[in-house]
């Protein structure tokens, strides 16, 4: 049987209930508080470091973002590393919950889709993180103004708000894959592990694999320099599968104007270059660019994923 | 002192005293008087046999210019006669002659002289300006006691006799660019009778610096002390302005005490200095390329110089794998001021980097030279920008698919 009529009648009213839940829910409460802790230790830390060690910089701002002090990462790398909690703990038992809880045939008794159903709960999850986000950002910009005493400057807007943008695309890959996994997995529990253990695989034991795979497929012959070069070519083309090297790639960028590039760069390149001459926002933003939309488009595809099993899903169970 | 003060505080009776002071006197003025009049009785003890009276003078004949004041010594001199009145009387010094006789400053008519003494006396004549070359024989005489005696001198006028101060510059004229410093080597020489202080003075076209020093020293001066009869090194060192045409410049030096004035005549020829300057579009320093991409920009060289500049080569030297070329490819002749557009195409490798790349850009030819550092932003090109833009409109369309495929009720 067609359905009538829009898929997404109804999105709206999901979403924001969903989100809703999600704000007053312990789970959420806990996972923002470990955040924003670690958030603010690491610009603290940050804007000590600079008080301390930098006279001047063009990008001041930005440095809060990177700069990091023992024993703390920087914000930048805390991001990369706890967004995919958050994003987890928010969708790994979106659908499986509503199974368990034995909601599924109640809500769906409503007059909405499906695919609204689906949509909403990840619209809403994702307006979640966007707010934290925004809230994250407002805080440090807020720090810096106060601590390092001098606004931000118009490139460093740009940057920082194209590298918020990035950070929400990089938790929706996440948040899509939690879900993906609830659709796919019945009890939430096994969801949840499942995801954890996807997680800790691509951003702690990735950098480890890759290599490895790339000497297997194309070995270093010592007497070939060549080889060398496609080692570490197929080595970042298998690091890129992980969404936290491309969200490494996309912050290094944007947040430090003086990279000029993600690749392997050759000498001659260099001749006449100026080392540390800032990159235009738009050319740093142009060479980022196949990443964030690598990042977009995985998120797209794993929604896709879950979309896909969930519709064809016996939900009168 | 000592001895005074030590005879009065014993001083019982002020008689006893004073003659005891008086002994102790006496025979110091008298040691003291023989003490200074030794010196002179030696003298006398050689020239024991003249005894007389005499009036003389060093250079009885002696050229003068006219218009200048010239000072001649004379000397009265007694030798073992009593002292002396003499009445002083100059004769032959031809009307309109500006003369006076003066002794210890002041004018006189008679001088005293002590026994074996002598006194100086200055005449001081100057003969009018336009008075011809000619001799003058003049006589000074001096009475004394009821002789007299005579002291008959030549003056002789000549415009080329010496002066009192002279200036020789030992290359007058010199050549350079407008950027040379000419540096005049002088000699300043004192012939006059006195030592004497000389003013410095130049006289240079508008714009034009000098600066004076002595010999090789690095000191700036306005004033040159010479002794009299020697002679001092001076360096004039003129520093023509930066923007001053070809051409020759006269130049006069004049050296000046109170009386003396001497000056010579200088020249300086400045030669055209070609000079050439390279500029950016619109004086801009940087400009933007895409990576593999010809950028095109417009140059302008200028020939800021003095002189024409001809055969300007245009070069560039670049990163590795990049092009530069220039159209025209040379410029064969640039006249002073002249501007020539040139249109610089800046072709970046393809494998360039984002980012700023340094790059200079120079136009010669022989005599000058310029480089521009032009700052080149490589921009890489969007094809993979439009590259992600499809991967994302690919995986929409999956969804979009999916949705409408697996849409159910």
């Amino acid at each position: 049987m067609k359905r009538e009529g829009s898929p997404f009648k109804g999105v709206m009213t999901v979403a924001l209930k969903e989100a809703a839940d999600h704000m007053t829910s312990a789970r959420m409460h806990l996972i923002m508080l470990l955040v924003l802790l670690t958030a603010i230790g690491a610009v603290y830390g940050a804007i000590n470091h600079i008080r301390d060690t930098t006279s001047e910089d063009p990008f001041l701002f930005l440095k809060l973002f990177t700069t990091a002090q023992q024993p703390l990462p920087s914000f930048a790398s805390f991001l990369g590393f706890l967004l995919p909690l958050v994003a987890i703990a928010l969708g790994f038992d979106a659908i499986n919950g509503e199974y368990g809880r034995r909601t599924m045939s109640r809500l769906l008794a409503q007059p909405i889709y499906r695919d609204a159903l689906l949509f909403g709960k990840f619209l809403g999850a994702l307006l979640v993180i966007a707010i934290a986000l925004l809230t994250l950002w407002l805080l440090m910009t807020g720090l810096g103004i106060l601590f390092l005493g001098l606004p931000p400057s118009g490139p460093e807007l740009v940057r920082s708000i194209a590298y918020l943008a990035a950070t929400l695309v990089y938790a929706g890959v996440w948040l899509a894959l939690a879900m993906a996994f609830s659709t796919l997995i019945r009890s939430a529990a096994t969801a949840a592990l499942a995801a954890l253990a996807l997680w800790l695989i691509l951003s702690v034991f990735w950098s480890m694999i890759a290599p490895l795979v790339a000497g297997a497929i194309s070995p270093v012959d010592p007497y070939n320099p060549m080889t060398l070069l496609s080692n570490f070519e197929t080595q970042q083309v298998i690091a890129r599968i992980s969404p936290q090297t491309l969200y490494g790639e996309v912050s290094s960028m944007l947040l430090d104007p003086s990279n000029r590039s993600v690749g392997p760069i050759f000498m001659s390149q260099l001749q006449g270059a100026l080392i540390n001459a800032p990159l235009p926002t738009m050319q740093s933003l142009t060479i980022i660019w196949p990443q964030i939309s690598g990042l977009f488009a995985a998120m797209v595809l794993l929604f896709t994923l879950a979309y896909t099993v969930f519709q064809r899903q016996e939900v009168r169970a | 002192m000592i001895r005074i003060s030590h005879s009065q505080s014993r001083a019982k009776s002020p008689a006893k005293s004073l003659a005891r002071v008086l002994a102790v006197m006496l025979p110091i003025s008298a040691a003291v008087q023989l003490a200074t009049g030794a010196p002179s009785l030696a003298q006398d003890m050689q020239n024991q046999d003249l005894k007389g009276f005499w009036l003389t003078t060093p250079y009885p004949e002696l050229a003068l210019r006219p218009g200048e004041k010239e000072n001649i010594q004379l000397t009265l001199k007694n030798a073992d006669i009593p002292p002396q009145r003499a009445e002083l009387q100059v004769t032959g010094i031809p009307d309109g002659w500006d003369w006076a006789l003066e002794g210890g400053g002041r004018e006189v008519t008679a001088a005293m002289v002590q026994p074996n003494a002598s006194e100086r006396l200055m005449l001081k004549v100057t003969p009018p300006a336009a008075s011809a070359d000619k001799s003058f024989p003049i006589k000074v005489t001096a009475h004394y006691g009821n002789d007299v005696t005579t002291l008959p001198m030549t003056l002789k006028v000549s415009s080329t006799a010496a002066g009192g101060v002279k200036l020789t510059p030992q290359l007058p004229a010199l050549r350079g660019t407008a950027k040379s410093t000419f540096t005049y080597k002088l000699k300043v020489a004192n012939n006059g009778a006195e030592d004497a202080l000389f003013n410095l003075a130049a006289q240079v076209p508008d714009g034009f610096q000098t600066r004076f020093k002595q010999g090789y020293g690095s000191e700036e001066i306005t004033g040159l002390p010479v002794k009299a009869g020697a002679t001092a090194d001076l360096t004039v060192e003129v520093v023509p302005p930066h923007s001053v045409e070809a051409g020759r410049y006269p130049i006069k030096v004049a050296v000046a005490d109170g009386e003396n004035v001497a000056n010579t005549d200088l020249s300086l020829e400045v030669t055209g200095q070609p000079e050439i300057s390279m500029q950016g579009p619109q004086g801009r320093l940087s400009g933007s390329a895409v990576a593999g991409k010809d950028t095109n920009f417009s140059f302008t060289v200028t020939n800021t110089g003095s002189a024409p500049v001809s055969d300007i080569a245009l070069r560039a030297s670049t990163p590795q794998g990049w092009k530069v070329s220039y159209e025209p490819k040379s410029i064969p002749m640039l006249a002073p001021d002249a501007k020539q557009e040139v249109n610089v195409s800046i072709h970046p490798s393809e494998k360039a980097i984002a980012g700023d790349y340094m790059l200079n850009l120079t136009a010669s030819s022989g005599a000058a030279s310029d480089t521009e550092k032009f700052r080149v932003t490589v921009e890489t090109s969007t094809i993979w920008g439009l590259a992600g833009l499809g991967v994302i409109a690919a995986s929409v369309i999956v969804l979009g698919v999916s949705v409408t495929r697996y849409g159910r009720r």
